[in-house]
């Protein structure tokens, strides 16, 4: 399997915050969610990603290229979906079109009005007057009408409404269709996430947790129930973090067999959605 | 990289209707010719750093296929390729409005363009502030006002300097001066290239 994305030790260091020795592979042909609290670092990891930030050490790789020598075939290749509007507000669809149209080899007009039909853009109205579901639609026609291999967006879903947001998410799947494609996002509403993504990355306080694909997820973590009675110093170590309360305790666990052999019907063990493990995971004390 | 200078046409469009009637303004002022040529080139390429001190700009811009080194390239060699335009332009406007105009002119015009870009381009870079592209408009206003009273009280006072230049013939002034303006473009123009490609967006 391909990896479309390959970042080996990547560390950069902000003011107040680090990406530390980041290992993500993004695999080709897949959707992979790339999640994590506000602040976890996610959007300084794709700009690594796009190049506009150089990471203090490690390698950064797409397609296999480097981009000190390849920084033009790579982008060529890359279509882009950032949160705010990076375009000239100013103008109008079509002005933009002017701009960045001729940027890309393989540019498909007929593609990108195509799309500006499909999601219903004027084009001669400046951008400054969409609505943030138009604005995002309009960059979103802009990253698919010149045949990108891989389309990186950066909370895509952020302030849309729920209806646009099952559109969105619809046609993210609908163009994974021909099979070559990748997608990679962020997000921190995970909830979109267990409709469309192959893989999920997991991102805290500037370090990946996990890269798993939706169904390792599913079968690894857990979340488990049951009386503070069978938790003892020994029993603890099945779990990454426990809550506990009065009626009993809830705890996260990456290791379902050894739940099971541990405890056996004496707990009761549930799956655990996206928001729950990076809720627990939050108030983990170490991670090994 | 000849999108890139497309693109400020693009950008500037409708303000490039006020260019006219801007150009005809200096020229019924009866303004020097020389000062024409270097106000009408100042136009386009400095409107632009309006546009590009927003980080999204610089965003999207970094985020095409093209490199750093590209961008900067496309703003040095726009600038000359958008004072070229405006030269024929004002020329022609000049031309219309029979107003002389000699082939000095346009080079000391062109000149002090040239100049004015080598200084005022890497500042664009260096200073973060939203505010930098108004600071250079109106340093440059104040210069265009202030600069000539300056030079002729240098040039009565610092006799040694203004000998040594009328010691020299005109061929030889001309020339020096294209050379050394020419070298401080270049100068400005890899230094610019060097503080935007260790930029982080």
């Amino acid at each position: 399997m391909e990896n479309v994305v390959d970042l080996k030790d990547v560390t950069k260091n902000l003011k107040g915050f680090s990406v530390n020795n980041m290992n993500l592979q993004v695999k080709q042909g897949f959707i992979t969610g790339f999640i994590g609290e506000n602040g976890a670092g996610k959007s300084t990891t794709i700009k690594m990603i796009m190049n506009l930030l150089k990471p203090d050490a490690g390698e950064v790789k797409l397609f296999g290229l480097d981009y000190t020598t390849h920084e033009k075939e790579i982008k060529e290749r890359i279509g882009f979906v950032y949160d705010d509007n990076v375009f000239f507000e100013g103008l109008n669809l079509k002005d933009i079109k002017r701009i960045v149209g001729p940027a890309y080899k393989q540019w498909d007009d007929t593609l990108f009005y195509q799309y500006v039909e499909k999601f219903e853009l004027p084009l001669n109205k400046a951008i400054k007057t969409f609505s943030k579901g138009m604005q995002m639609k309009a960059s979103l026609a802009i990253a698919l009408s010149h045949h990108a291999e891989l389309i990186i967006m950066d909370e895509p879903t952020a302030g849309l409404d729920p209806i646009f947001k099952r559109e969105l998410l619809d046609l993210l799947q609908e163009l994974m269709i021909d099979g070559s494609r990748t997608i990679f996002f962020s997000t921190h509403i995970t909830t979109d996430l267990d409709r469309i993504a192959d893989y999920i990355a997991f991102i805290q306080n500037g370090q990946l947790v996990f890269n798993q694909s939706i169904h390792d997820i599913a079968e690894n973590y857990a979340l488990v129930k049951g009386g503070m009675e069978l938790l003892d110093r020994d029993t603890e170590k099945a779990f990454i973090h426990i809550h506990p309360a009065p009626t009993g305790f809830v705890a996260l666990t990456e290791n379902i067999k050894a739940v099971k052999n541990i405890f056996g019907d004496a707990v009761v063990i549930e799956r655990a959605s996206l928001e729950e493990i990076m809720f627990y995971m939050k108030g983990r004390k170490s991670y090994v | 990289m000849f999108n890139l200078i497309r693109r400020d046409v693009i950008l500037q469009k409708r303000m490039l209707l006020t260019y006219i009637p801007f150009i005809l303004f200096f020229i019924f002022m009866d303004k020097h010719p020389a000062l024409i040529f270097l106000v009408v080139s100042i136009f386009i390429p400095f409107n632009t750093y309006f546009y590009d001190e927003k980080a999204e700009t610089n965003i999207l811009l970094n985020s095409l296929p093209y490199t750093r080194k590209e961008i900067i390239a496309s703003r040095y060699l726009g600038a000359i390729i958008y004072m070229g335009l405006s030269v024929v332009i004002t020329s022609i406007a000049l031309f219309v409005f029979n107003k002389p105009f000699t082939v000095t002119d346009l080079a000391i015009g062109s000149g002090l363009f040239l100049l004015f870009a080598a200084v005022t381009f890497p500042l664009f870079y260096i200073f973060k502030s939203r505010h930098i592209s108004s600071v250079v408009m109106i340093s440059f206003l104040i210069l265009a006002a202030v600069g000539p009273h300056i030079v002729s009280f240098l040039a009565k006072h610092l006799t040694t300097i203004t000998d040594f230049i009328a010691r020299l013939s005109i061929p030889a002034l001309y020339t020096g001066a294209a050379v050394i303006i020419v070298i401080l473009y270049a100068a400005s123009w890899g230094v610019t290239t060097v503080i935007y490609q260790r930029k982080a967006f």
